[in-house]
């Protein structure tokens, strides 16, 4: 075998110039596949992250919602909200669990808030705040980087268990009211029972969701203070952190079992059926990477087609040649196919070099871009993956040799007379 | 019993509507250890004849035995292997593969057969020594002269011992000392090795040096079927 390779690596130095710009066209085509592979998979793991910890003010990996909260939950929310013992059951519960690394009571509200003058509809999350600082690092430790203002404040301070009746307001919202850190407004709402409720609140801080659907009404609470609101002590939901976010399937399986043995009747839904975002983008990159790769891929195979069939033109006599010789007409296939594969094979290489290499750059020099519906920039990253290289490479090689023996078949199929009279 | 037996063996090419008879009804028989040379002028149908003994190309019509296989019933694989295992060939214009030495060159017949690398240049080196060529083994094609490119392609002509080499025009595009030198090689390697040699030529000076004539005209034999 070693014998053909070598014979293969020749024939392909016979025209130099024409095997470096097929190989380079392989090189090229990998590294824009890989590339926007390795922009992708970082998205990918980026918008994750952001689904579990950011949006919305982060999902978790699973959301606990007492049973029927999802159908009934808004037109009769003290029904499907969790007890104070329930709660702790659930907490309780959890925290026995070696993969979960966080459980963390919440409550949404909606209402009114005003600064005197002008009033504006909200939702608000009632968070506790040292989980939510909790979550912010469990965020840090796992991207490297949070973007500007998700979880801590752009201005001002953040929640605090001290300033009960703190609240953080979104940008856009705190714009429209003409609110900044250290003013005041009042919030208004519906009690569980249905009696109007209305507090004085405090800005601690104005961030930004990263959003821009949510920046202009969202807002976050300390947990008590949104239970005072509601003049209750039940809570909406559990936010769950696992160790493992590839565990959260099984997770949610296991929990749903332990909690109904436990007598506690709940639904568990993880943070990719939660996010708005997450699942629509995914799709979407999906399609254009498959869009993306099915042209480059066509424009390699037909740049390997092109230089094999120039290249078998040339070599016709040599290939009569051959047969006469006795080399059968699968062995002209597998001769010609296997300068293929190490045209595939170098041009793969220049592909992971020229990966390497636009990997390296957007370290140390990142690109700043705001994607579709977000309000603040991110880094354009490319994830360097090496499973996702070699199945290319693999892939790469497969495809150069099937294009080799494209026009090789026609060649070996030539009668040998006519062959060896080609000039 | 013969190598070669040709019984009534025509070969018709189509040019378009117009039909070309190359061979028209050819009856020959070579024996093992023979030296035969195919003459005639230009377009008399040698090169066809020696196209059809080599297994490159099949007959019209007749019957066709070459060490004791009927080729006409063979499947192109088998051609192939009765090729590698039986036939060599020495060709006009050398046919030498320029990005291999010719080492490599003469090693390819054996390796195309599965031959292990280290007993193929064993043989190769035998048969280079033979032709001459020990000093140029490392040398390509394209750094050698007609004449030592020749001797390298009837080194590979003989390398796996086949019952029958075949040179079609081998002296056509050397000078006249050279194409001497390469007769009086391949004659003496059929008296040593006791290889068929068939070969065409039209050139008459070297027609004295060969045991067999067999002379061929308007794709008939004249002279020498027998």
């Amino acid at each position: 075998m070693l014998k053909w390779i070598k014979l293969a690596f020749r024939n392909i130095l016979r025209n130099k110039r024409r095997s470096l710009v097929t190989i380079m066209a392989i090189g090229v085509g990998f590294a824009a596949i890989s590339l926007y592979h390795g922009y992708i998979y970082d998205a990918y793991e980026e918008l994750r992250w952001f689904a579990i910890c950011g949006e919305e003010g982060g999902y978790g990996h699973l959301r606990i919602n007492k049973a029927g909260w999802r159908e009934n939950g808004k037109l009769e929310p003290e029904k499907y909200m969790f007890s104070k013992e329930e709660t702790g059951k659930i907490t309780g519960l959890l925290r026995e669990e070696k993969g979960v690394i966080l459980a963390s009571p919440q409550t949404q509200i909606l209402g009114l808030v005003s600064n005197g003058q002008t009033s504006a509809v909200f939702i608000a999350q009632g968070v506790v705040p040292k989980d939510e600082k909790f979550i912010e690092k469990f965020w840090f430790a796992k991207v490297g980087f949070i973007p500007d203002g998700y979880t801590t404040a752009l201005i001002g301070e953040r929640l605090s268990e001290e300033k009960n009746s703190g609240v953080l307001m979104a940008k856009d919202l705190a714009d429209y009211l003409n609110m900044k850190p250290g003013g005041g407004g009042v919030v208004m709402l519906q009690t569980l029972v249905g009696q109007t409720n209305a507090m004085d609140v405090q800005v601690s801080g104005v961030y930004d969701t990263g959003n821009d659907f949510s920046n202009d009404k969202f807002m976050r609470f300390n947990f008590d203070f949104t239970q005072s609101l509601l003049d209750t002590q039940s809570t909406e939901r559990i936010l769950v952190l696992l160790a493992d976010w590839k565990e959260t399937e099984r997770m949610r399986a296991h929990l749903l079992k332990k909690f109904r043995n436990a007598g506690i009747d709940c639904e568990i839904r993880t943070w990719n059926e939660l996010s708005m975002i997450y699942p629509n983008l995914k799709s979407f990159l999906d399609t254009i990477f498959v869009f993306v790769s099915s042209i480059v891929l066509v424009i390699v195979i037909t740049t390997i087609i092109n230089t094999m069939g120039m290249s078998i033109l040339e070599r016709t006599r040599e290939i009569g040649t051959l047969r006469a010789l006795g080399l059968k007409r699968k062995g002209v296939s597998h001769l010609f196919a296997l300068e293929g594969a190490v045209m595939g094979l170098c041009g793969s290489i220049c592909g992971v070099v020229l990966h390497t290499f636009v990997w390296i750059l957007l370290r140390f020099f990142p690109l700043k871009y705001i994607p579709p519906g977000f309000s603040v920039p991110v880094d354009m990253r490319v994830a360097m993956v090496p499973w996702a290289l070699f199945v290319l490479l693999l892939c790469l090689i497969l495809l150069s040799t099937i294009a080799a023996i494209l026009p090789a078949r026609q060649a070996a199929k030539k009668n040998i007379v006519d062959a060896l009279g080609h000039t | 019993m013969a190598l070669i037996e040709m019984k009534n063996i025509t070969k018709d090419y189509y040019l378009g509507e117009t039909v070309v008879h190359a061979l028209r009804g050819i009856d020959l028989q070579i024996d093992k250890k023979e030296f035969v040379s195919v003459w005639g002028p230009s377009g008399s149908g040698k090169t066809t004849l020696l196209n059809l003994i080599g297994a490159i190309d099949d007959p019209t019509t007749g019957e066709l035995i070459i060490a004791g296989k009927n080729v006409k019933t063979l499947t192109d694989d088998q051609k192939s292997e009765h090729r590698n295992k039986t036939i060599g060939f020495v060709f006009q214009g050398f046919n030498l593969v320029p990005v291999l030495s010719a080492l490599e060159n003469v090693m390819l017949p054996l390796q195309i057969k599965g031959v292990s690398v280290k007993e193929a240049r064993k043989q190769a080196l035998v048969r280079l020594e033979e032709v001459g060529l020990s000093e140029l083994i490392h040398n390509r094609p394209s750094k050698m002269s007609g004449g030592q490119q020749q001797r390298v392609s009837v080194a590979r002509a003989l390398v796996s011992n086949p019952s029958l080499v075949i040179a079609d025009e081998p002296t056509a595009n050397l000078d006249s000392e050279t194409a001497r030198m390469i007769i009086d090689l391949m004659r003496e390697l059929n008296e040593k090795d006791e290889i068929t040699f068939i070969f065409s030529t039209h050139d008459q000076r070297l027609l004295d040096r060969v045991k067999r004539l067999v002379r061929i005209e308007d794709g008939k034999i004249i002279d020498g079927a027998n």
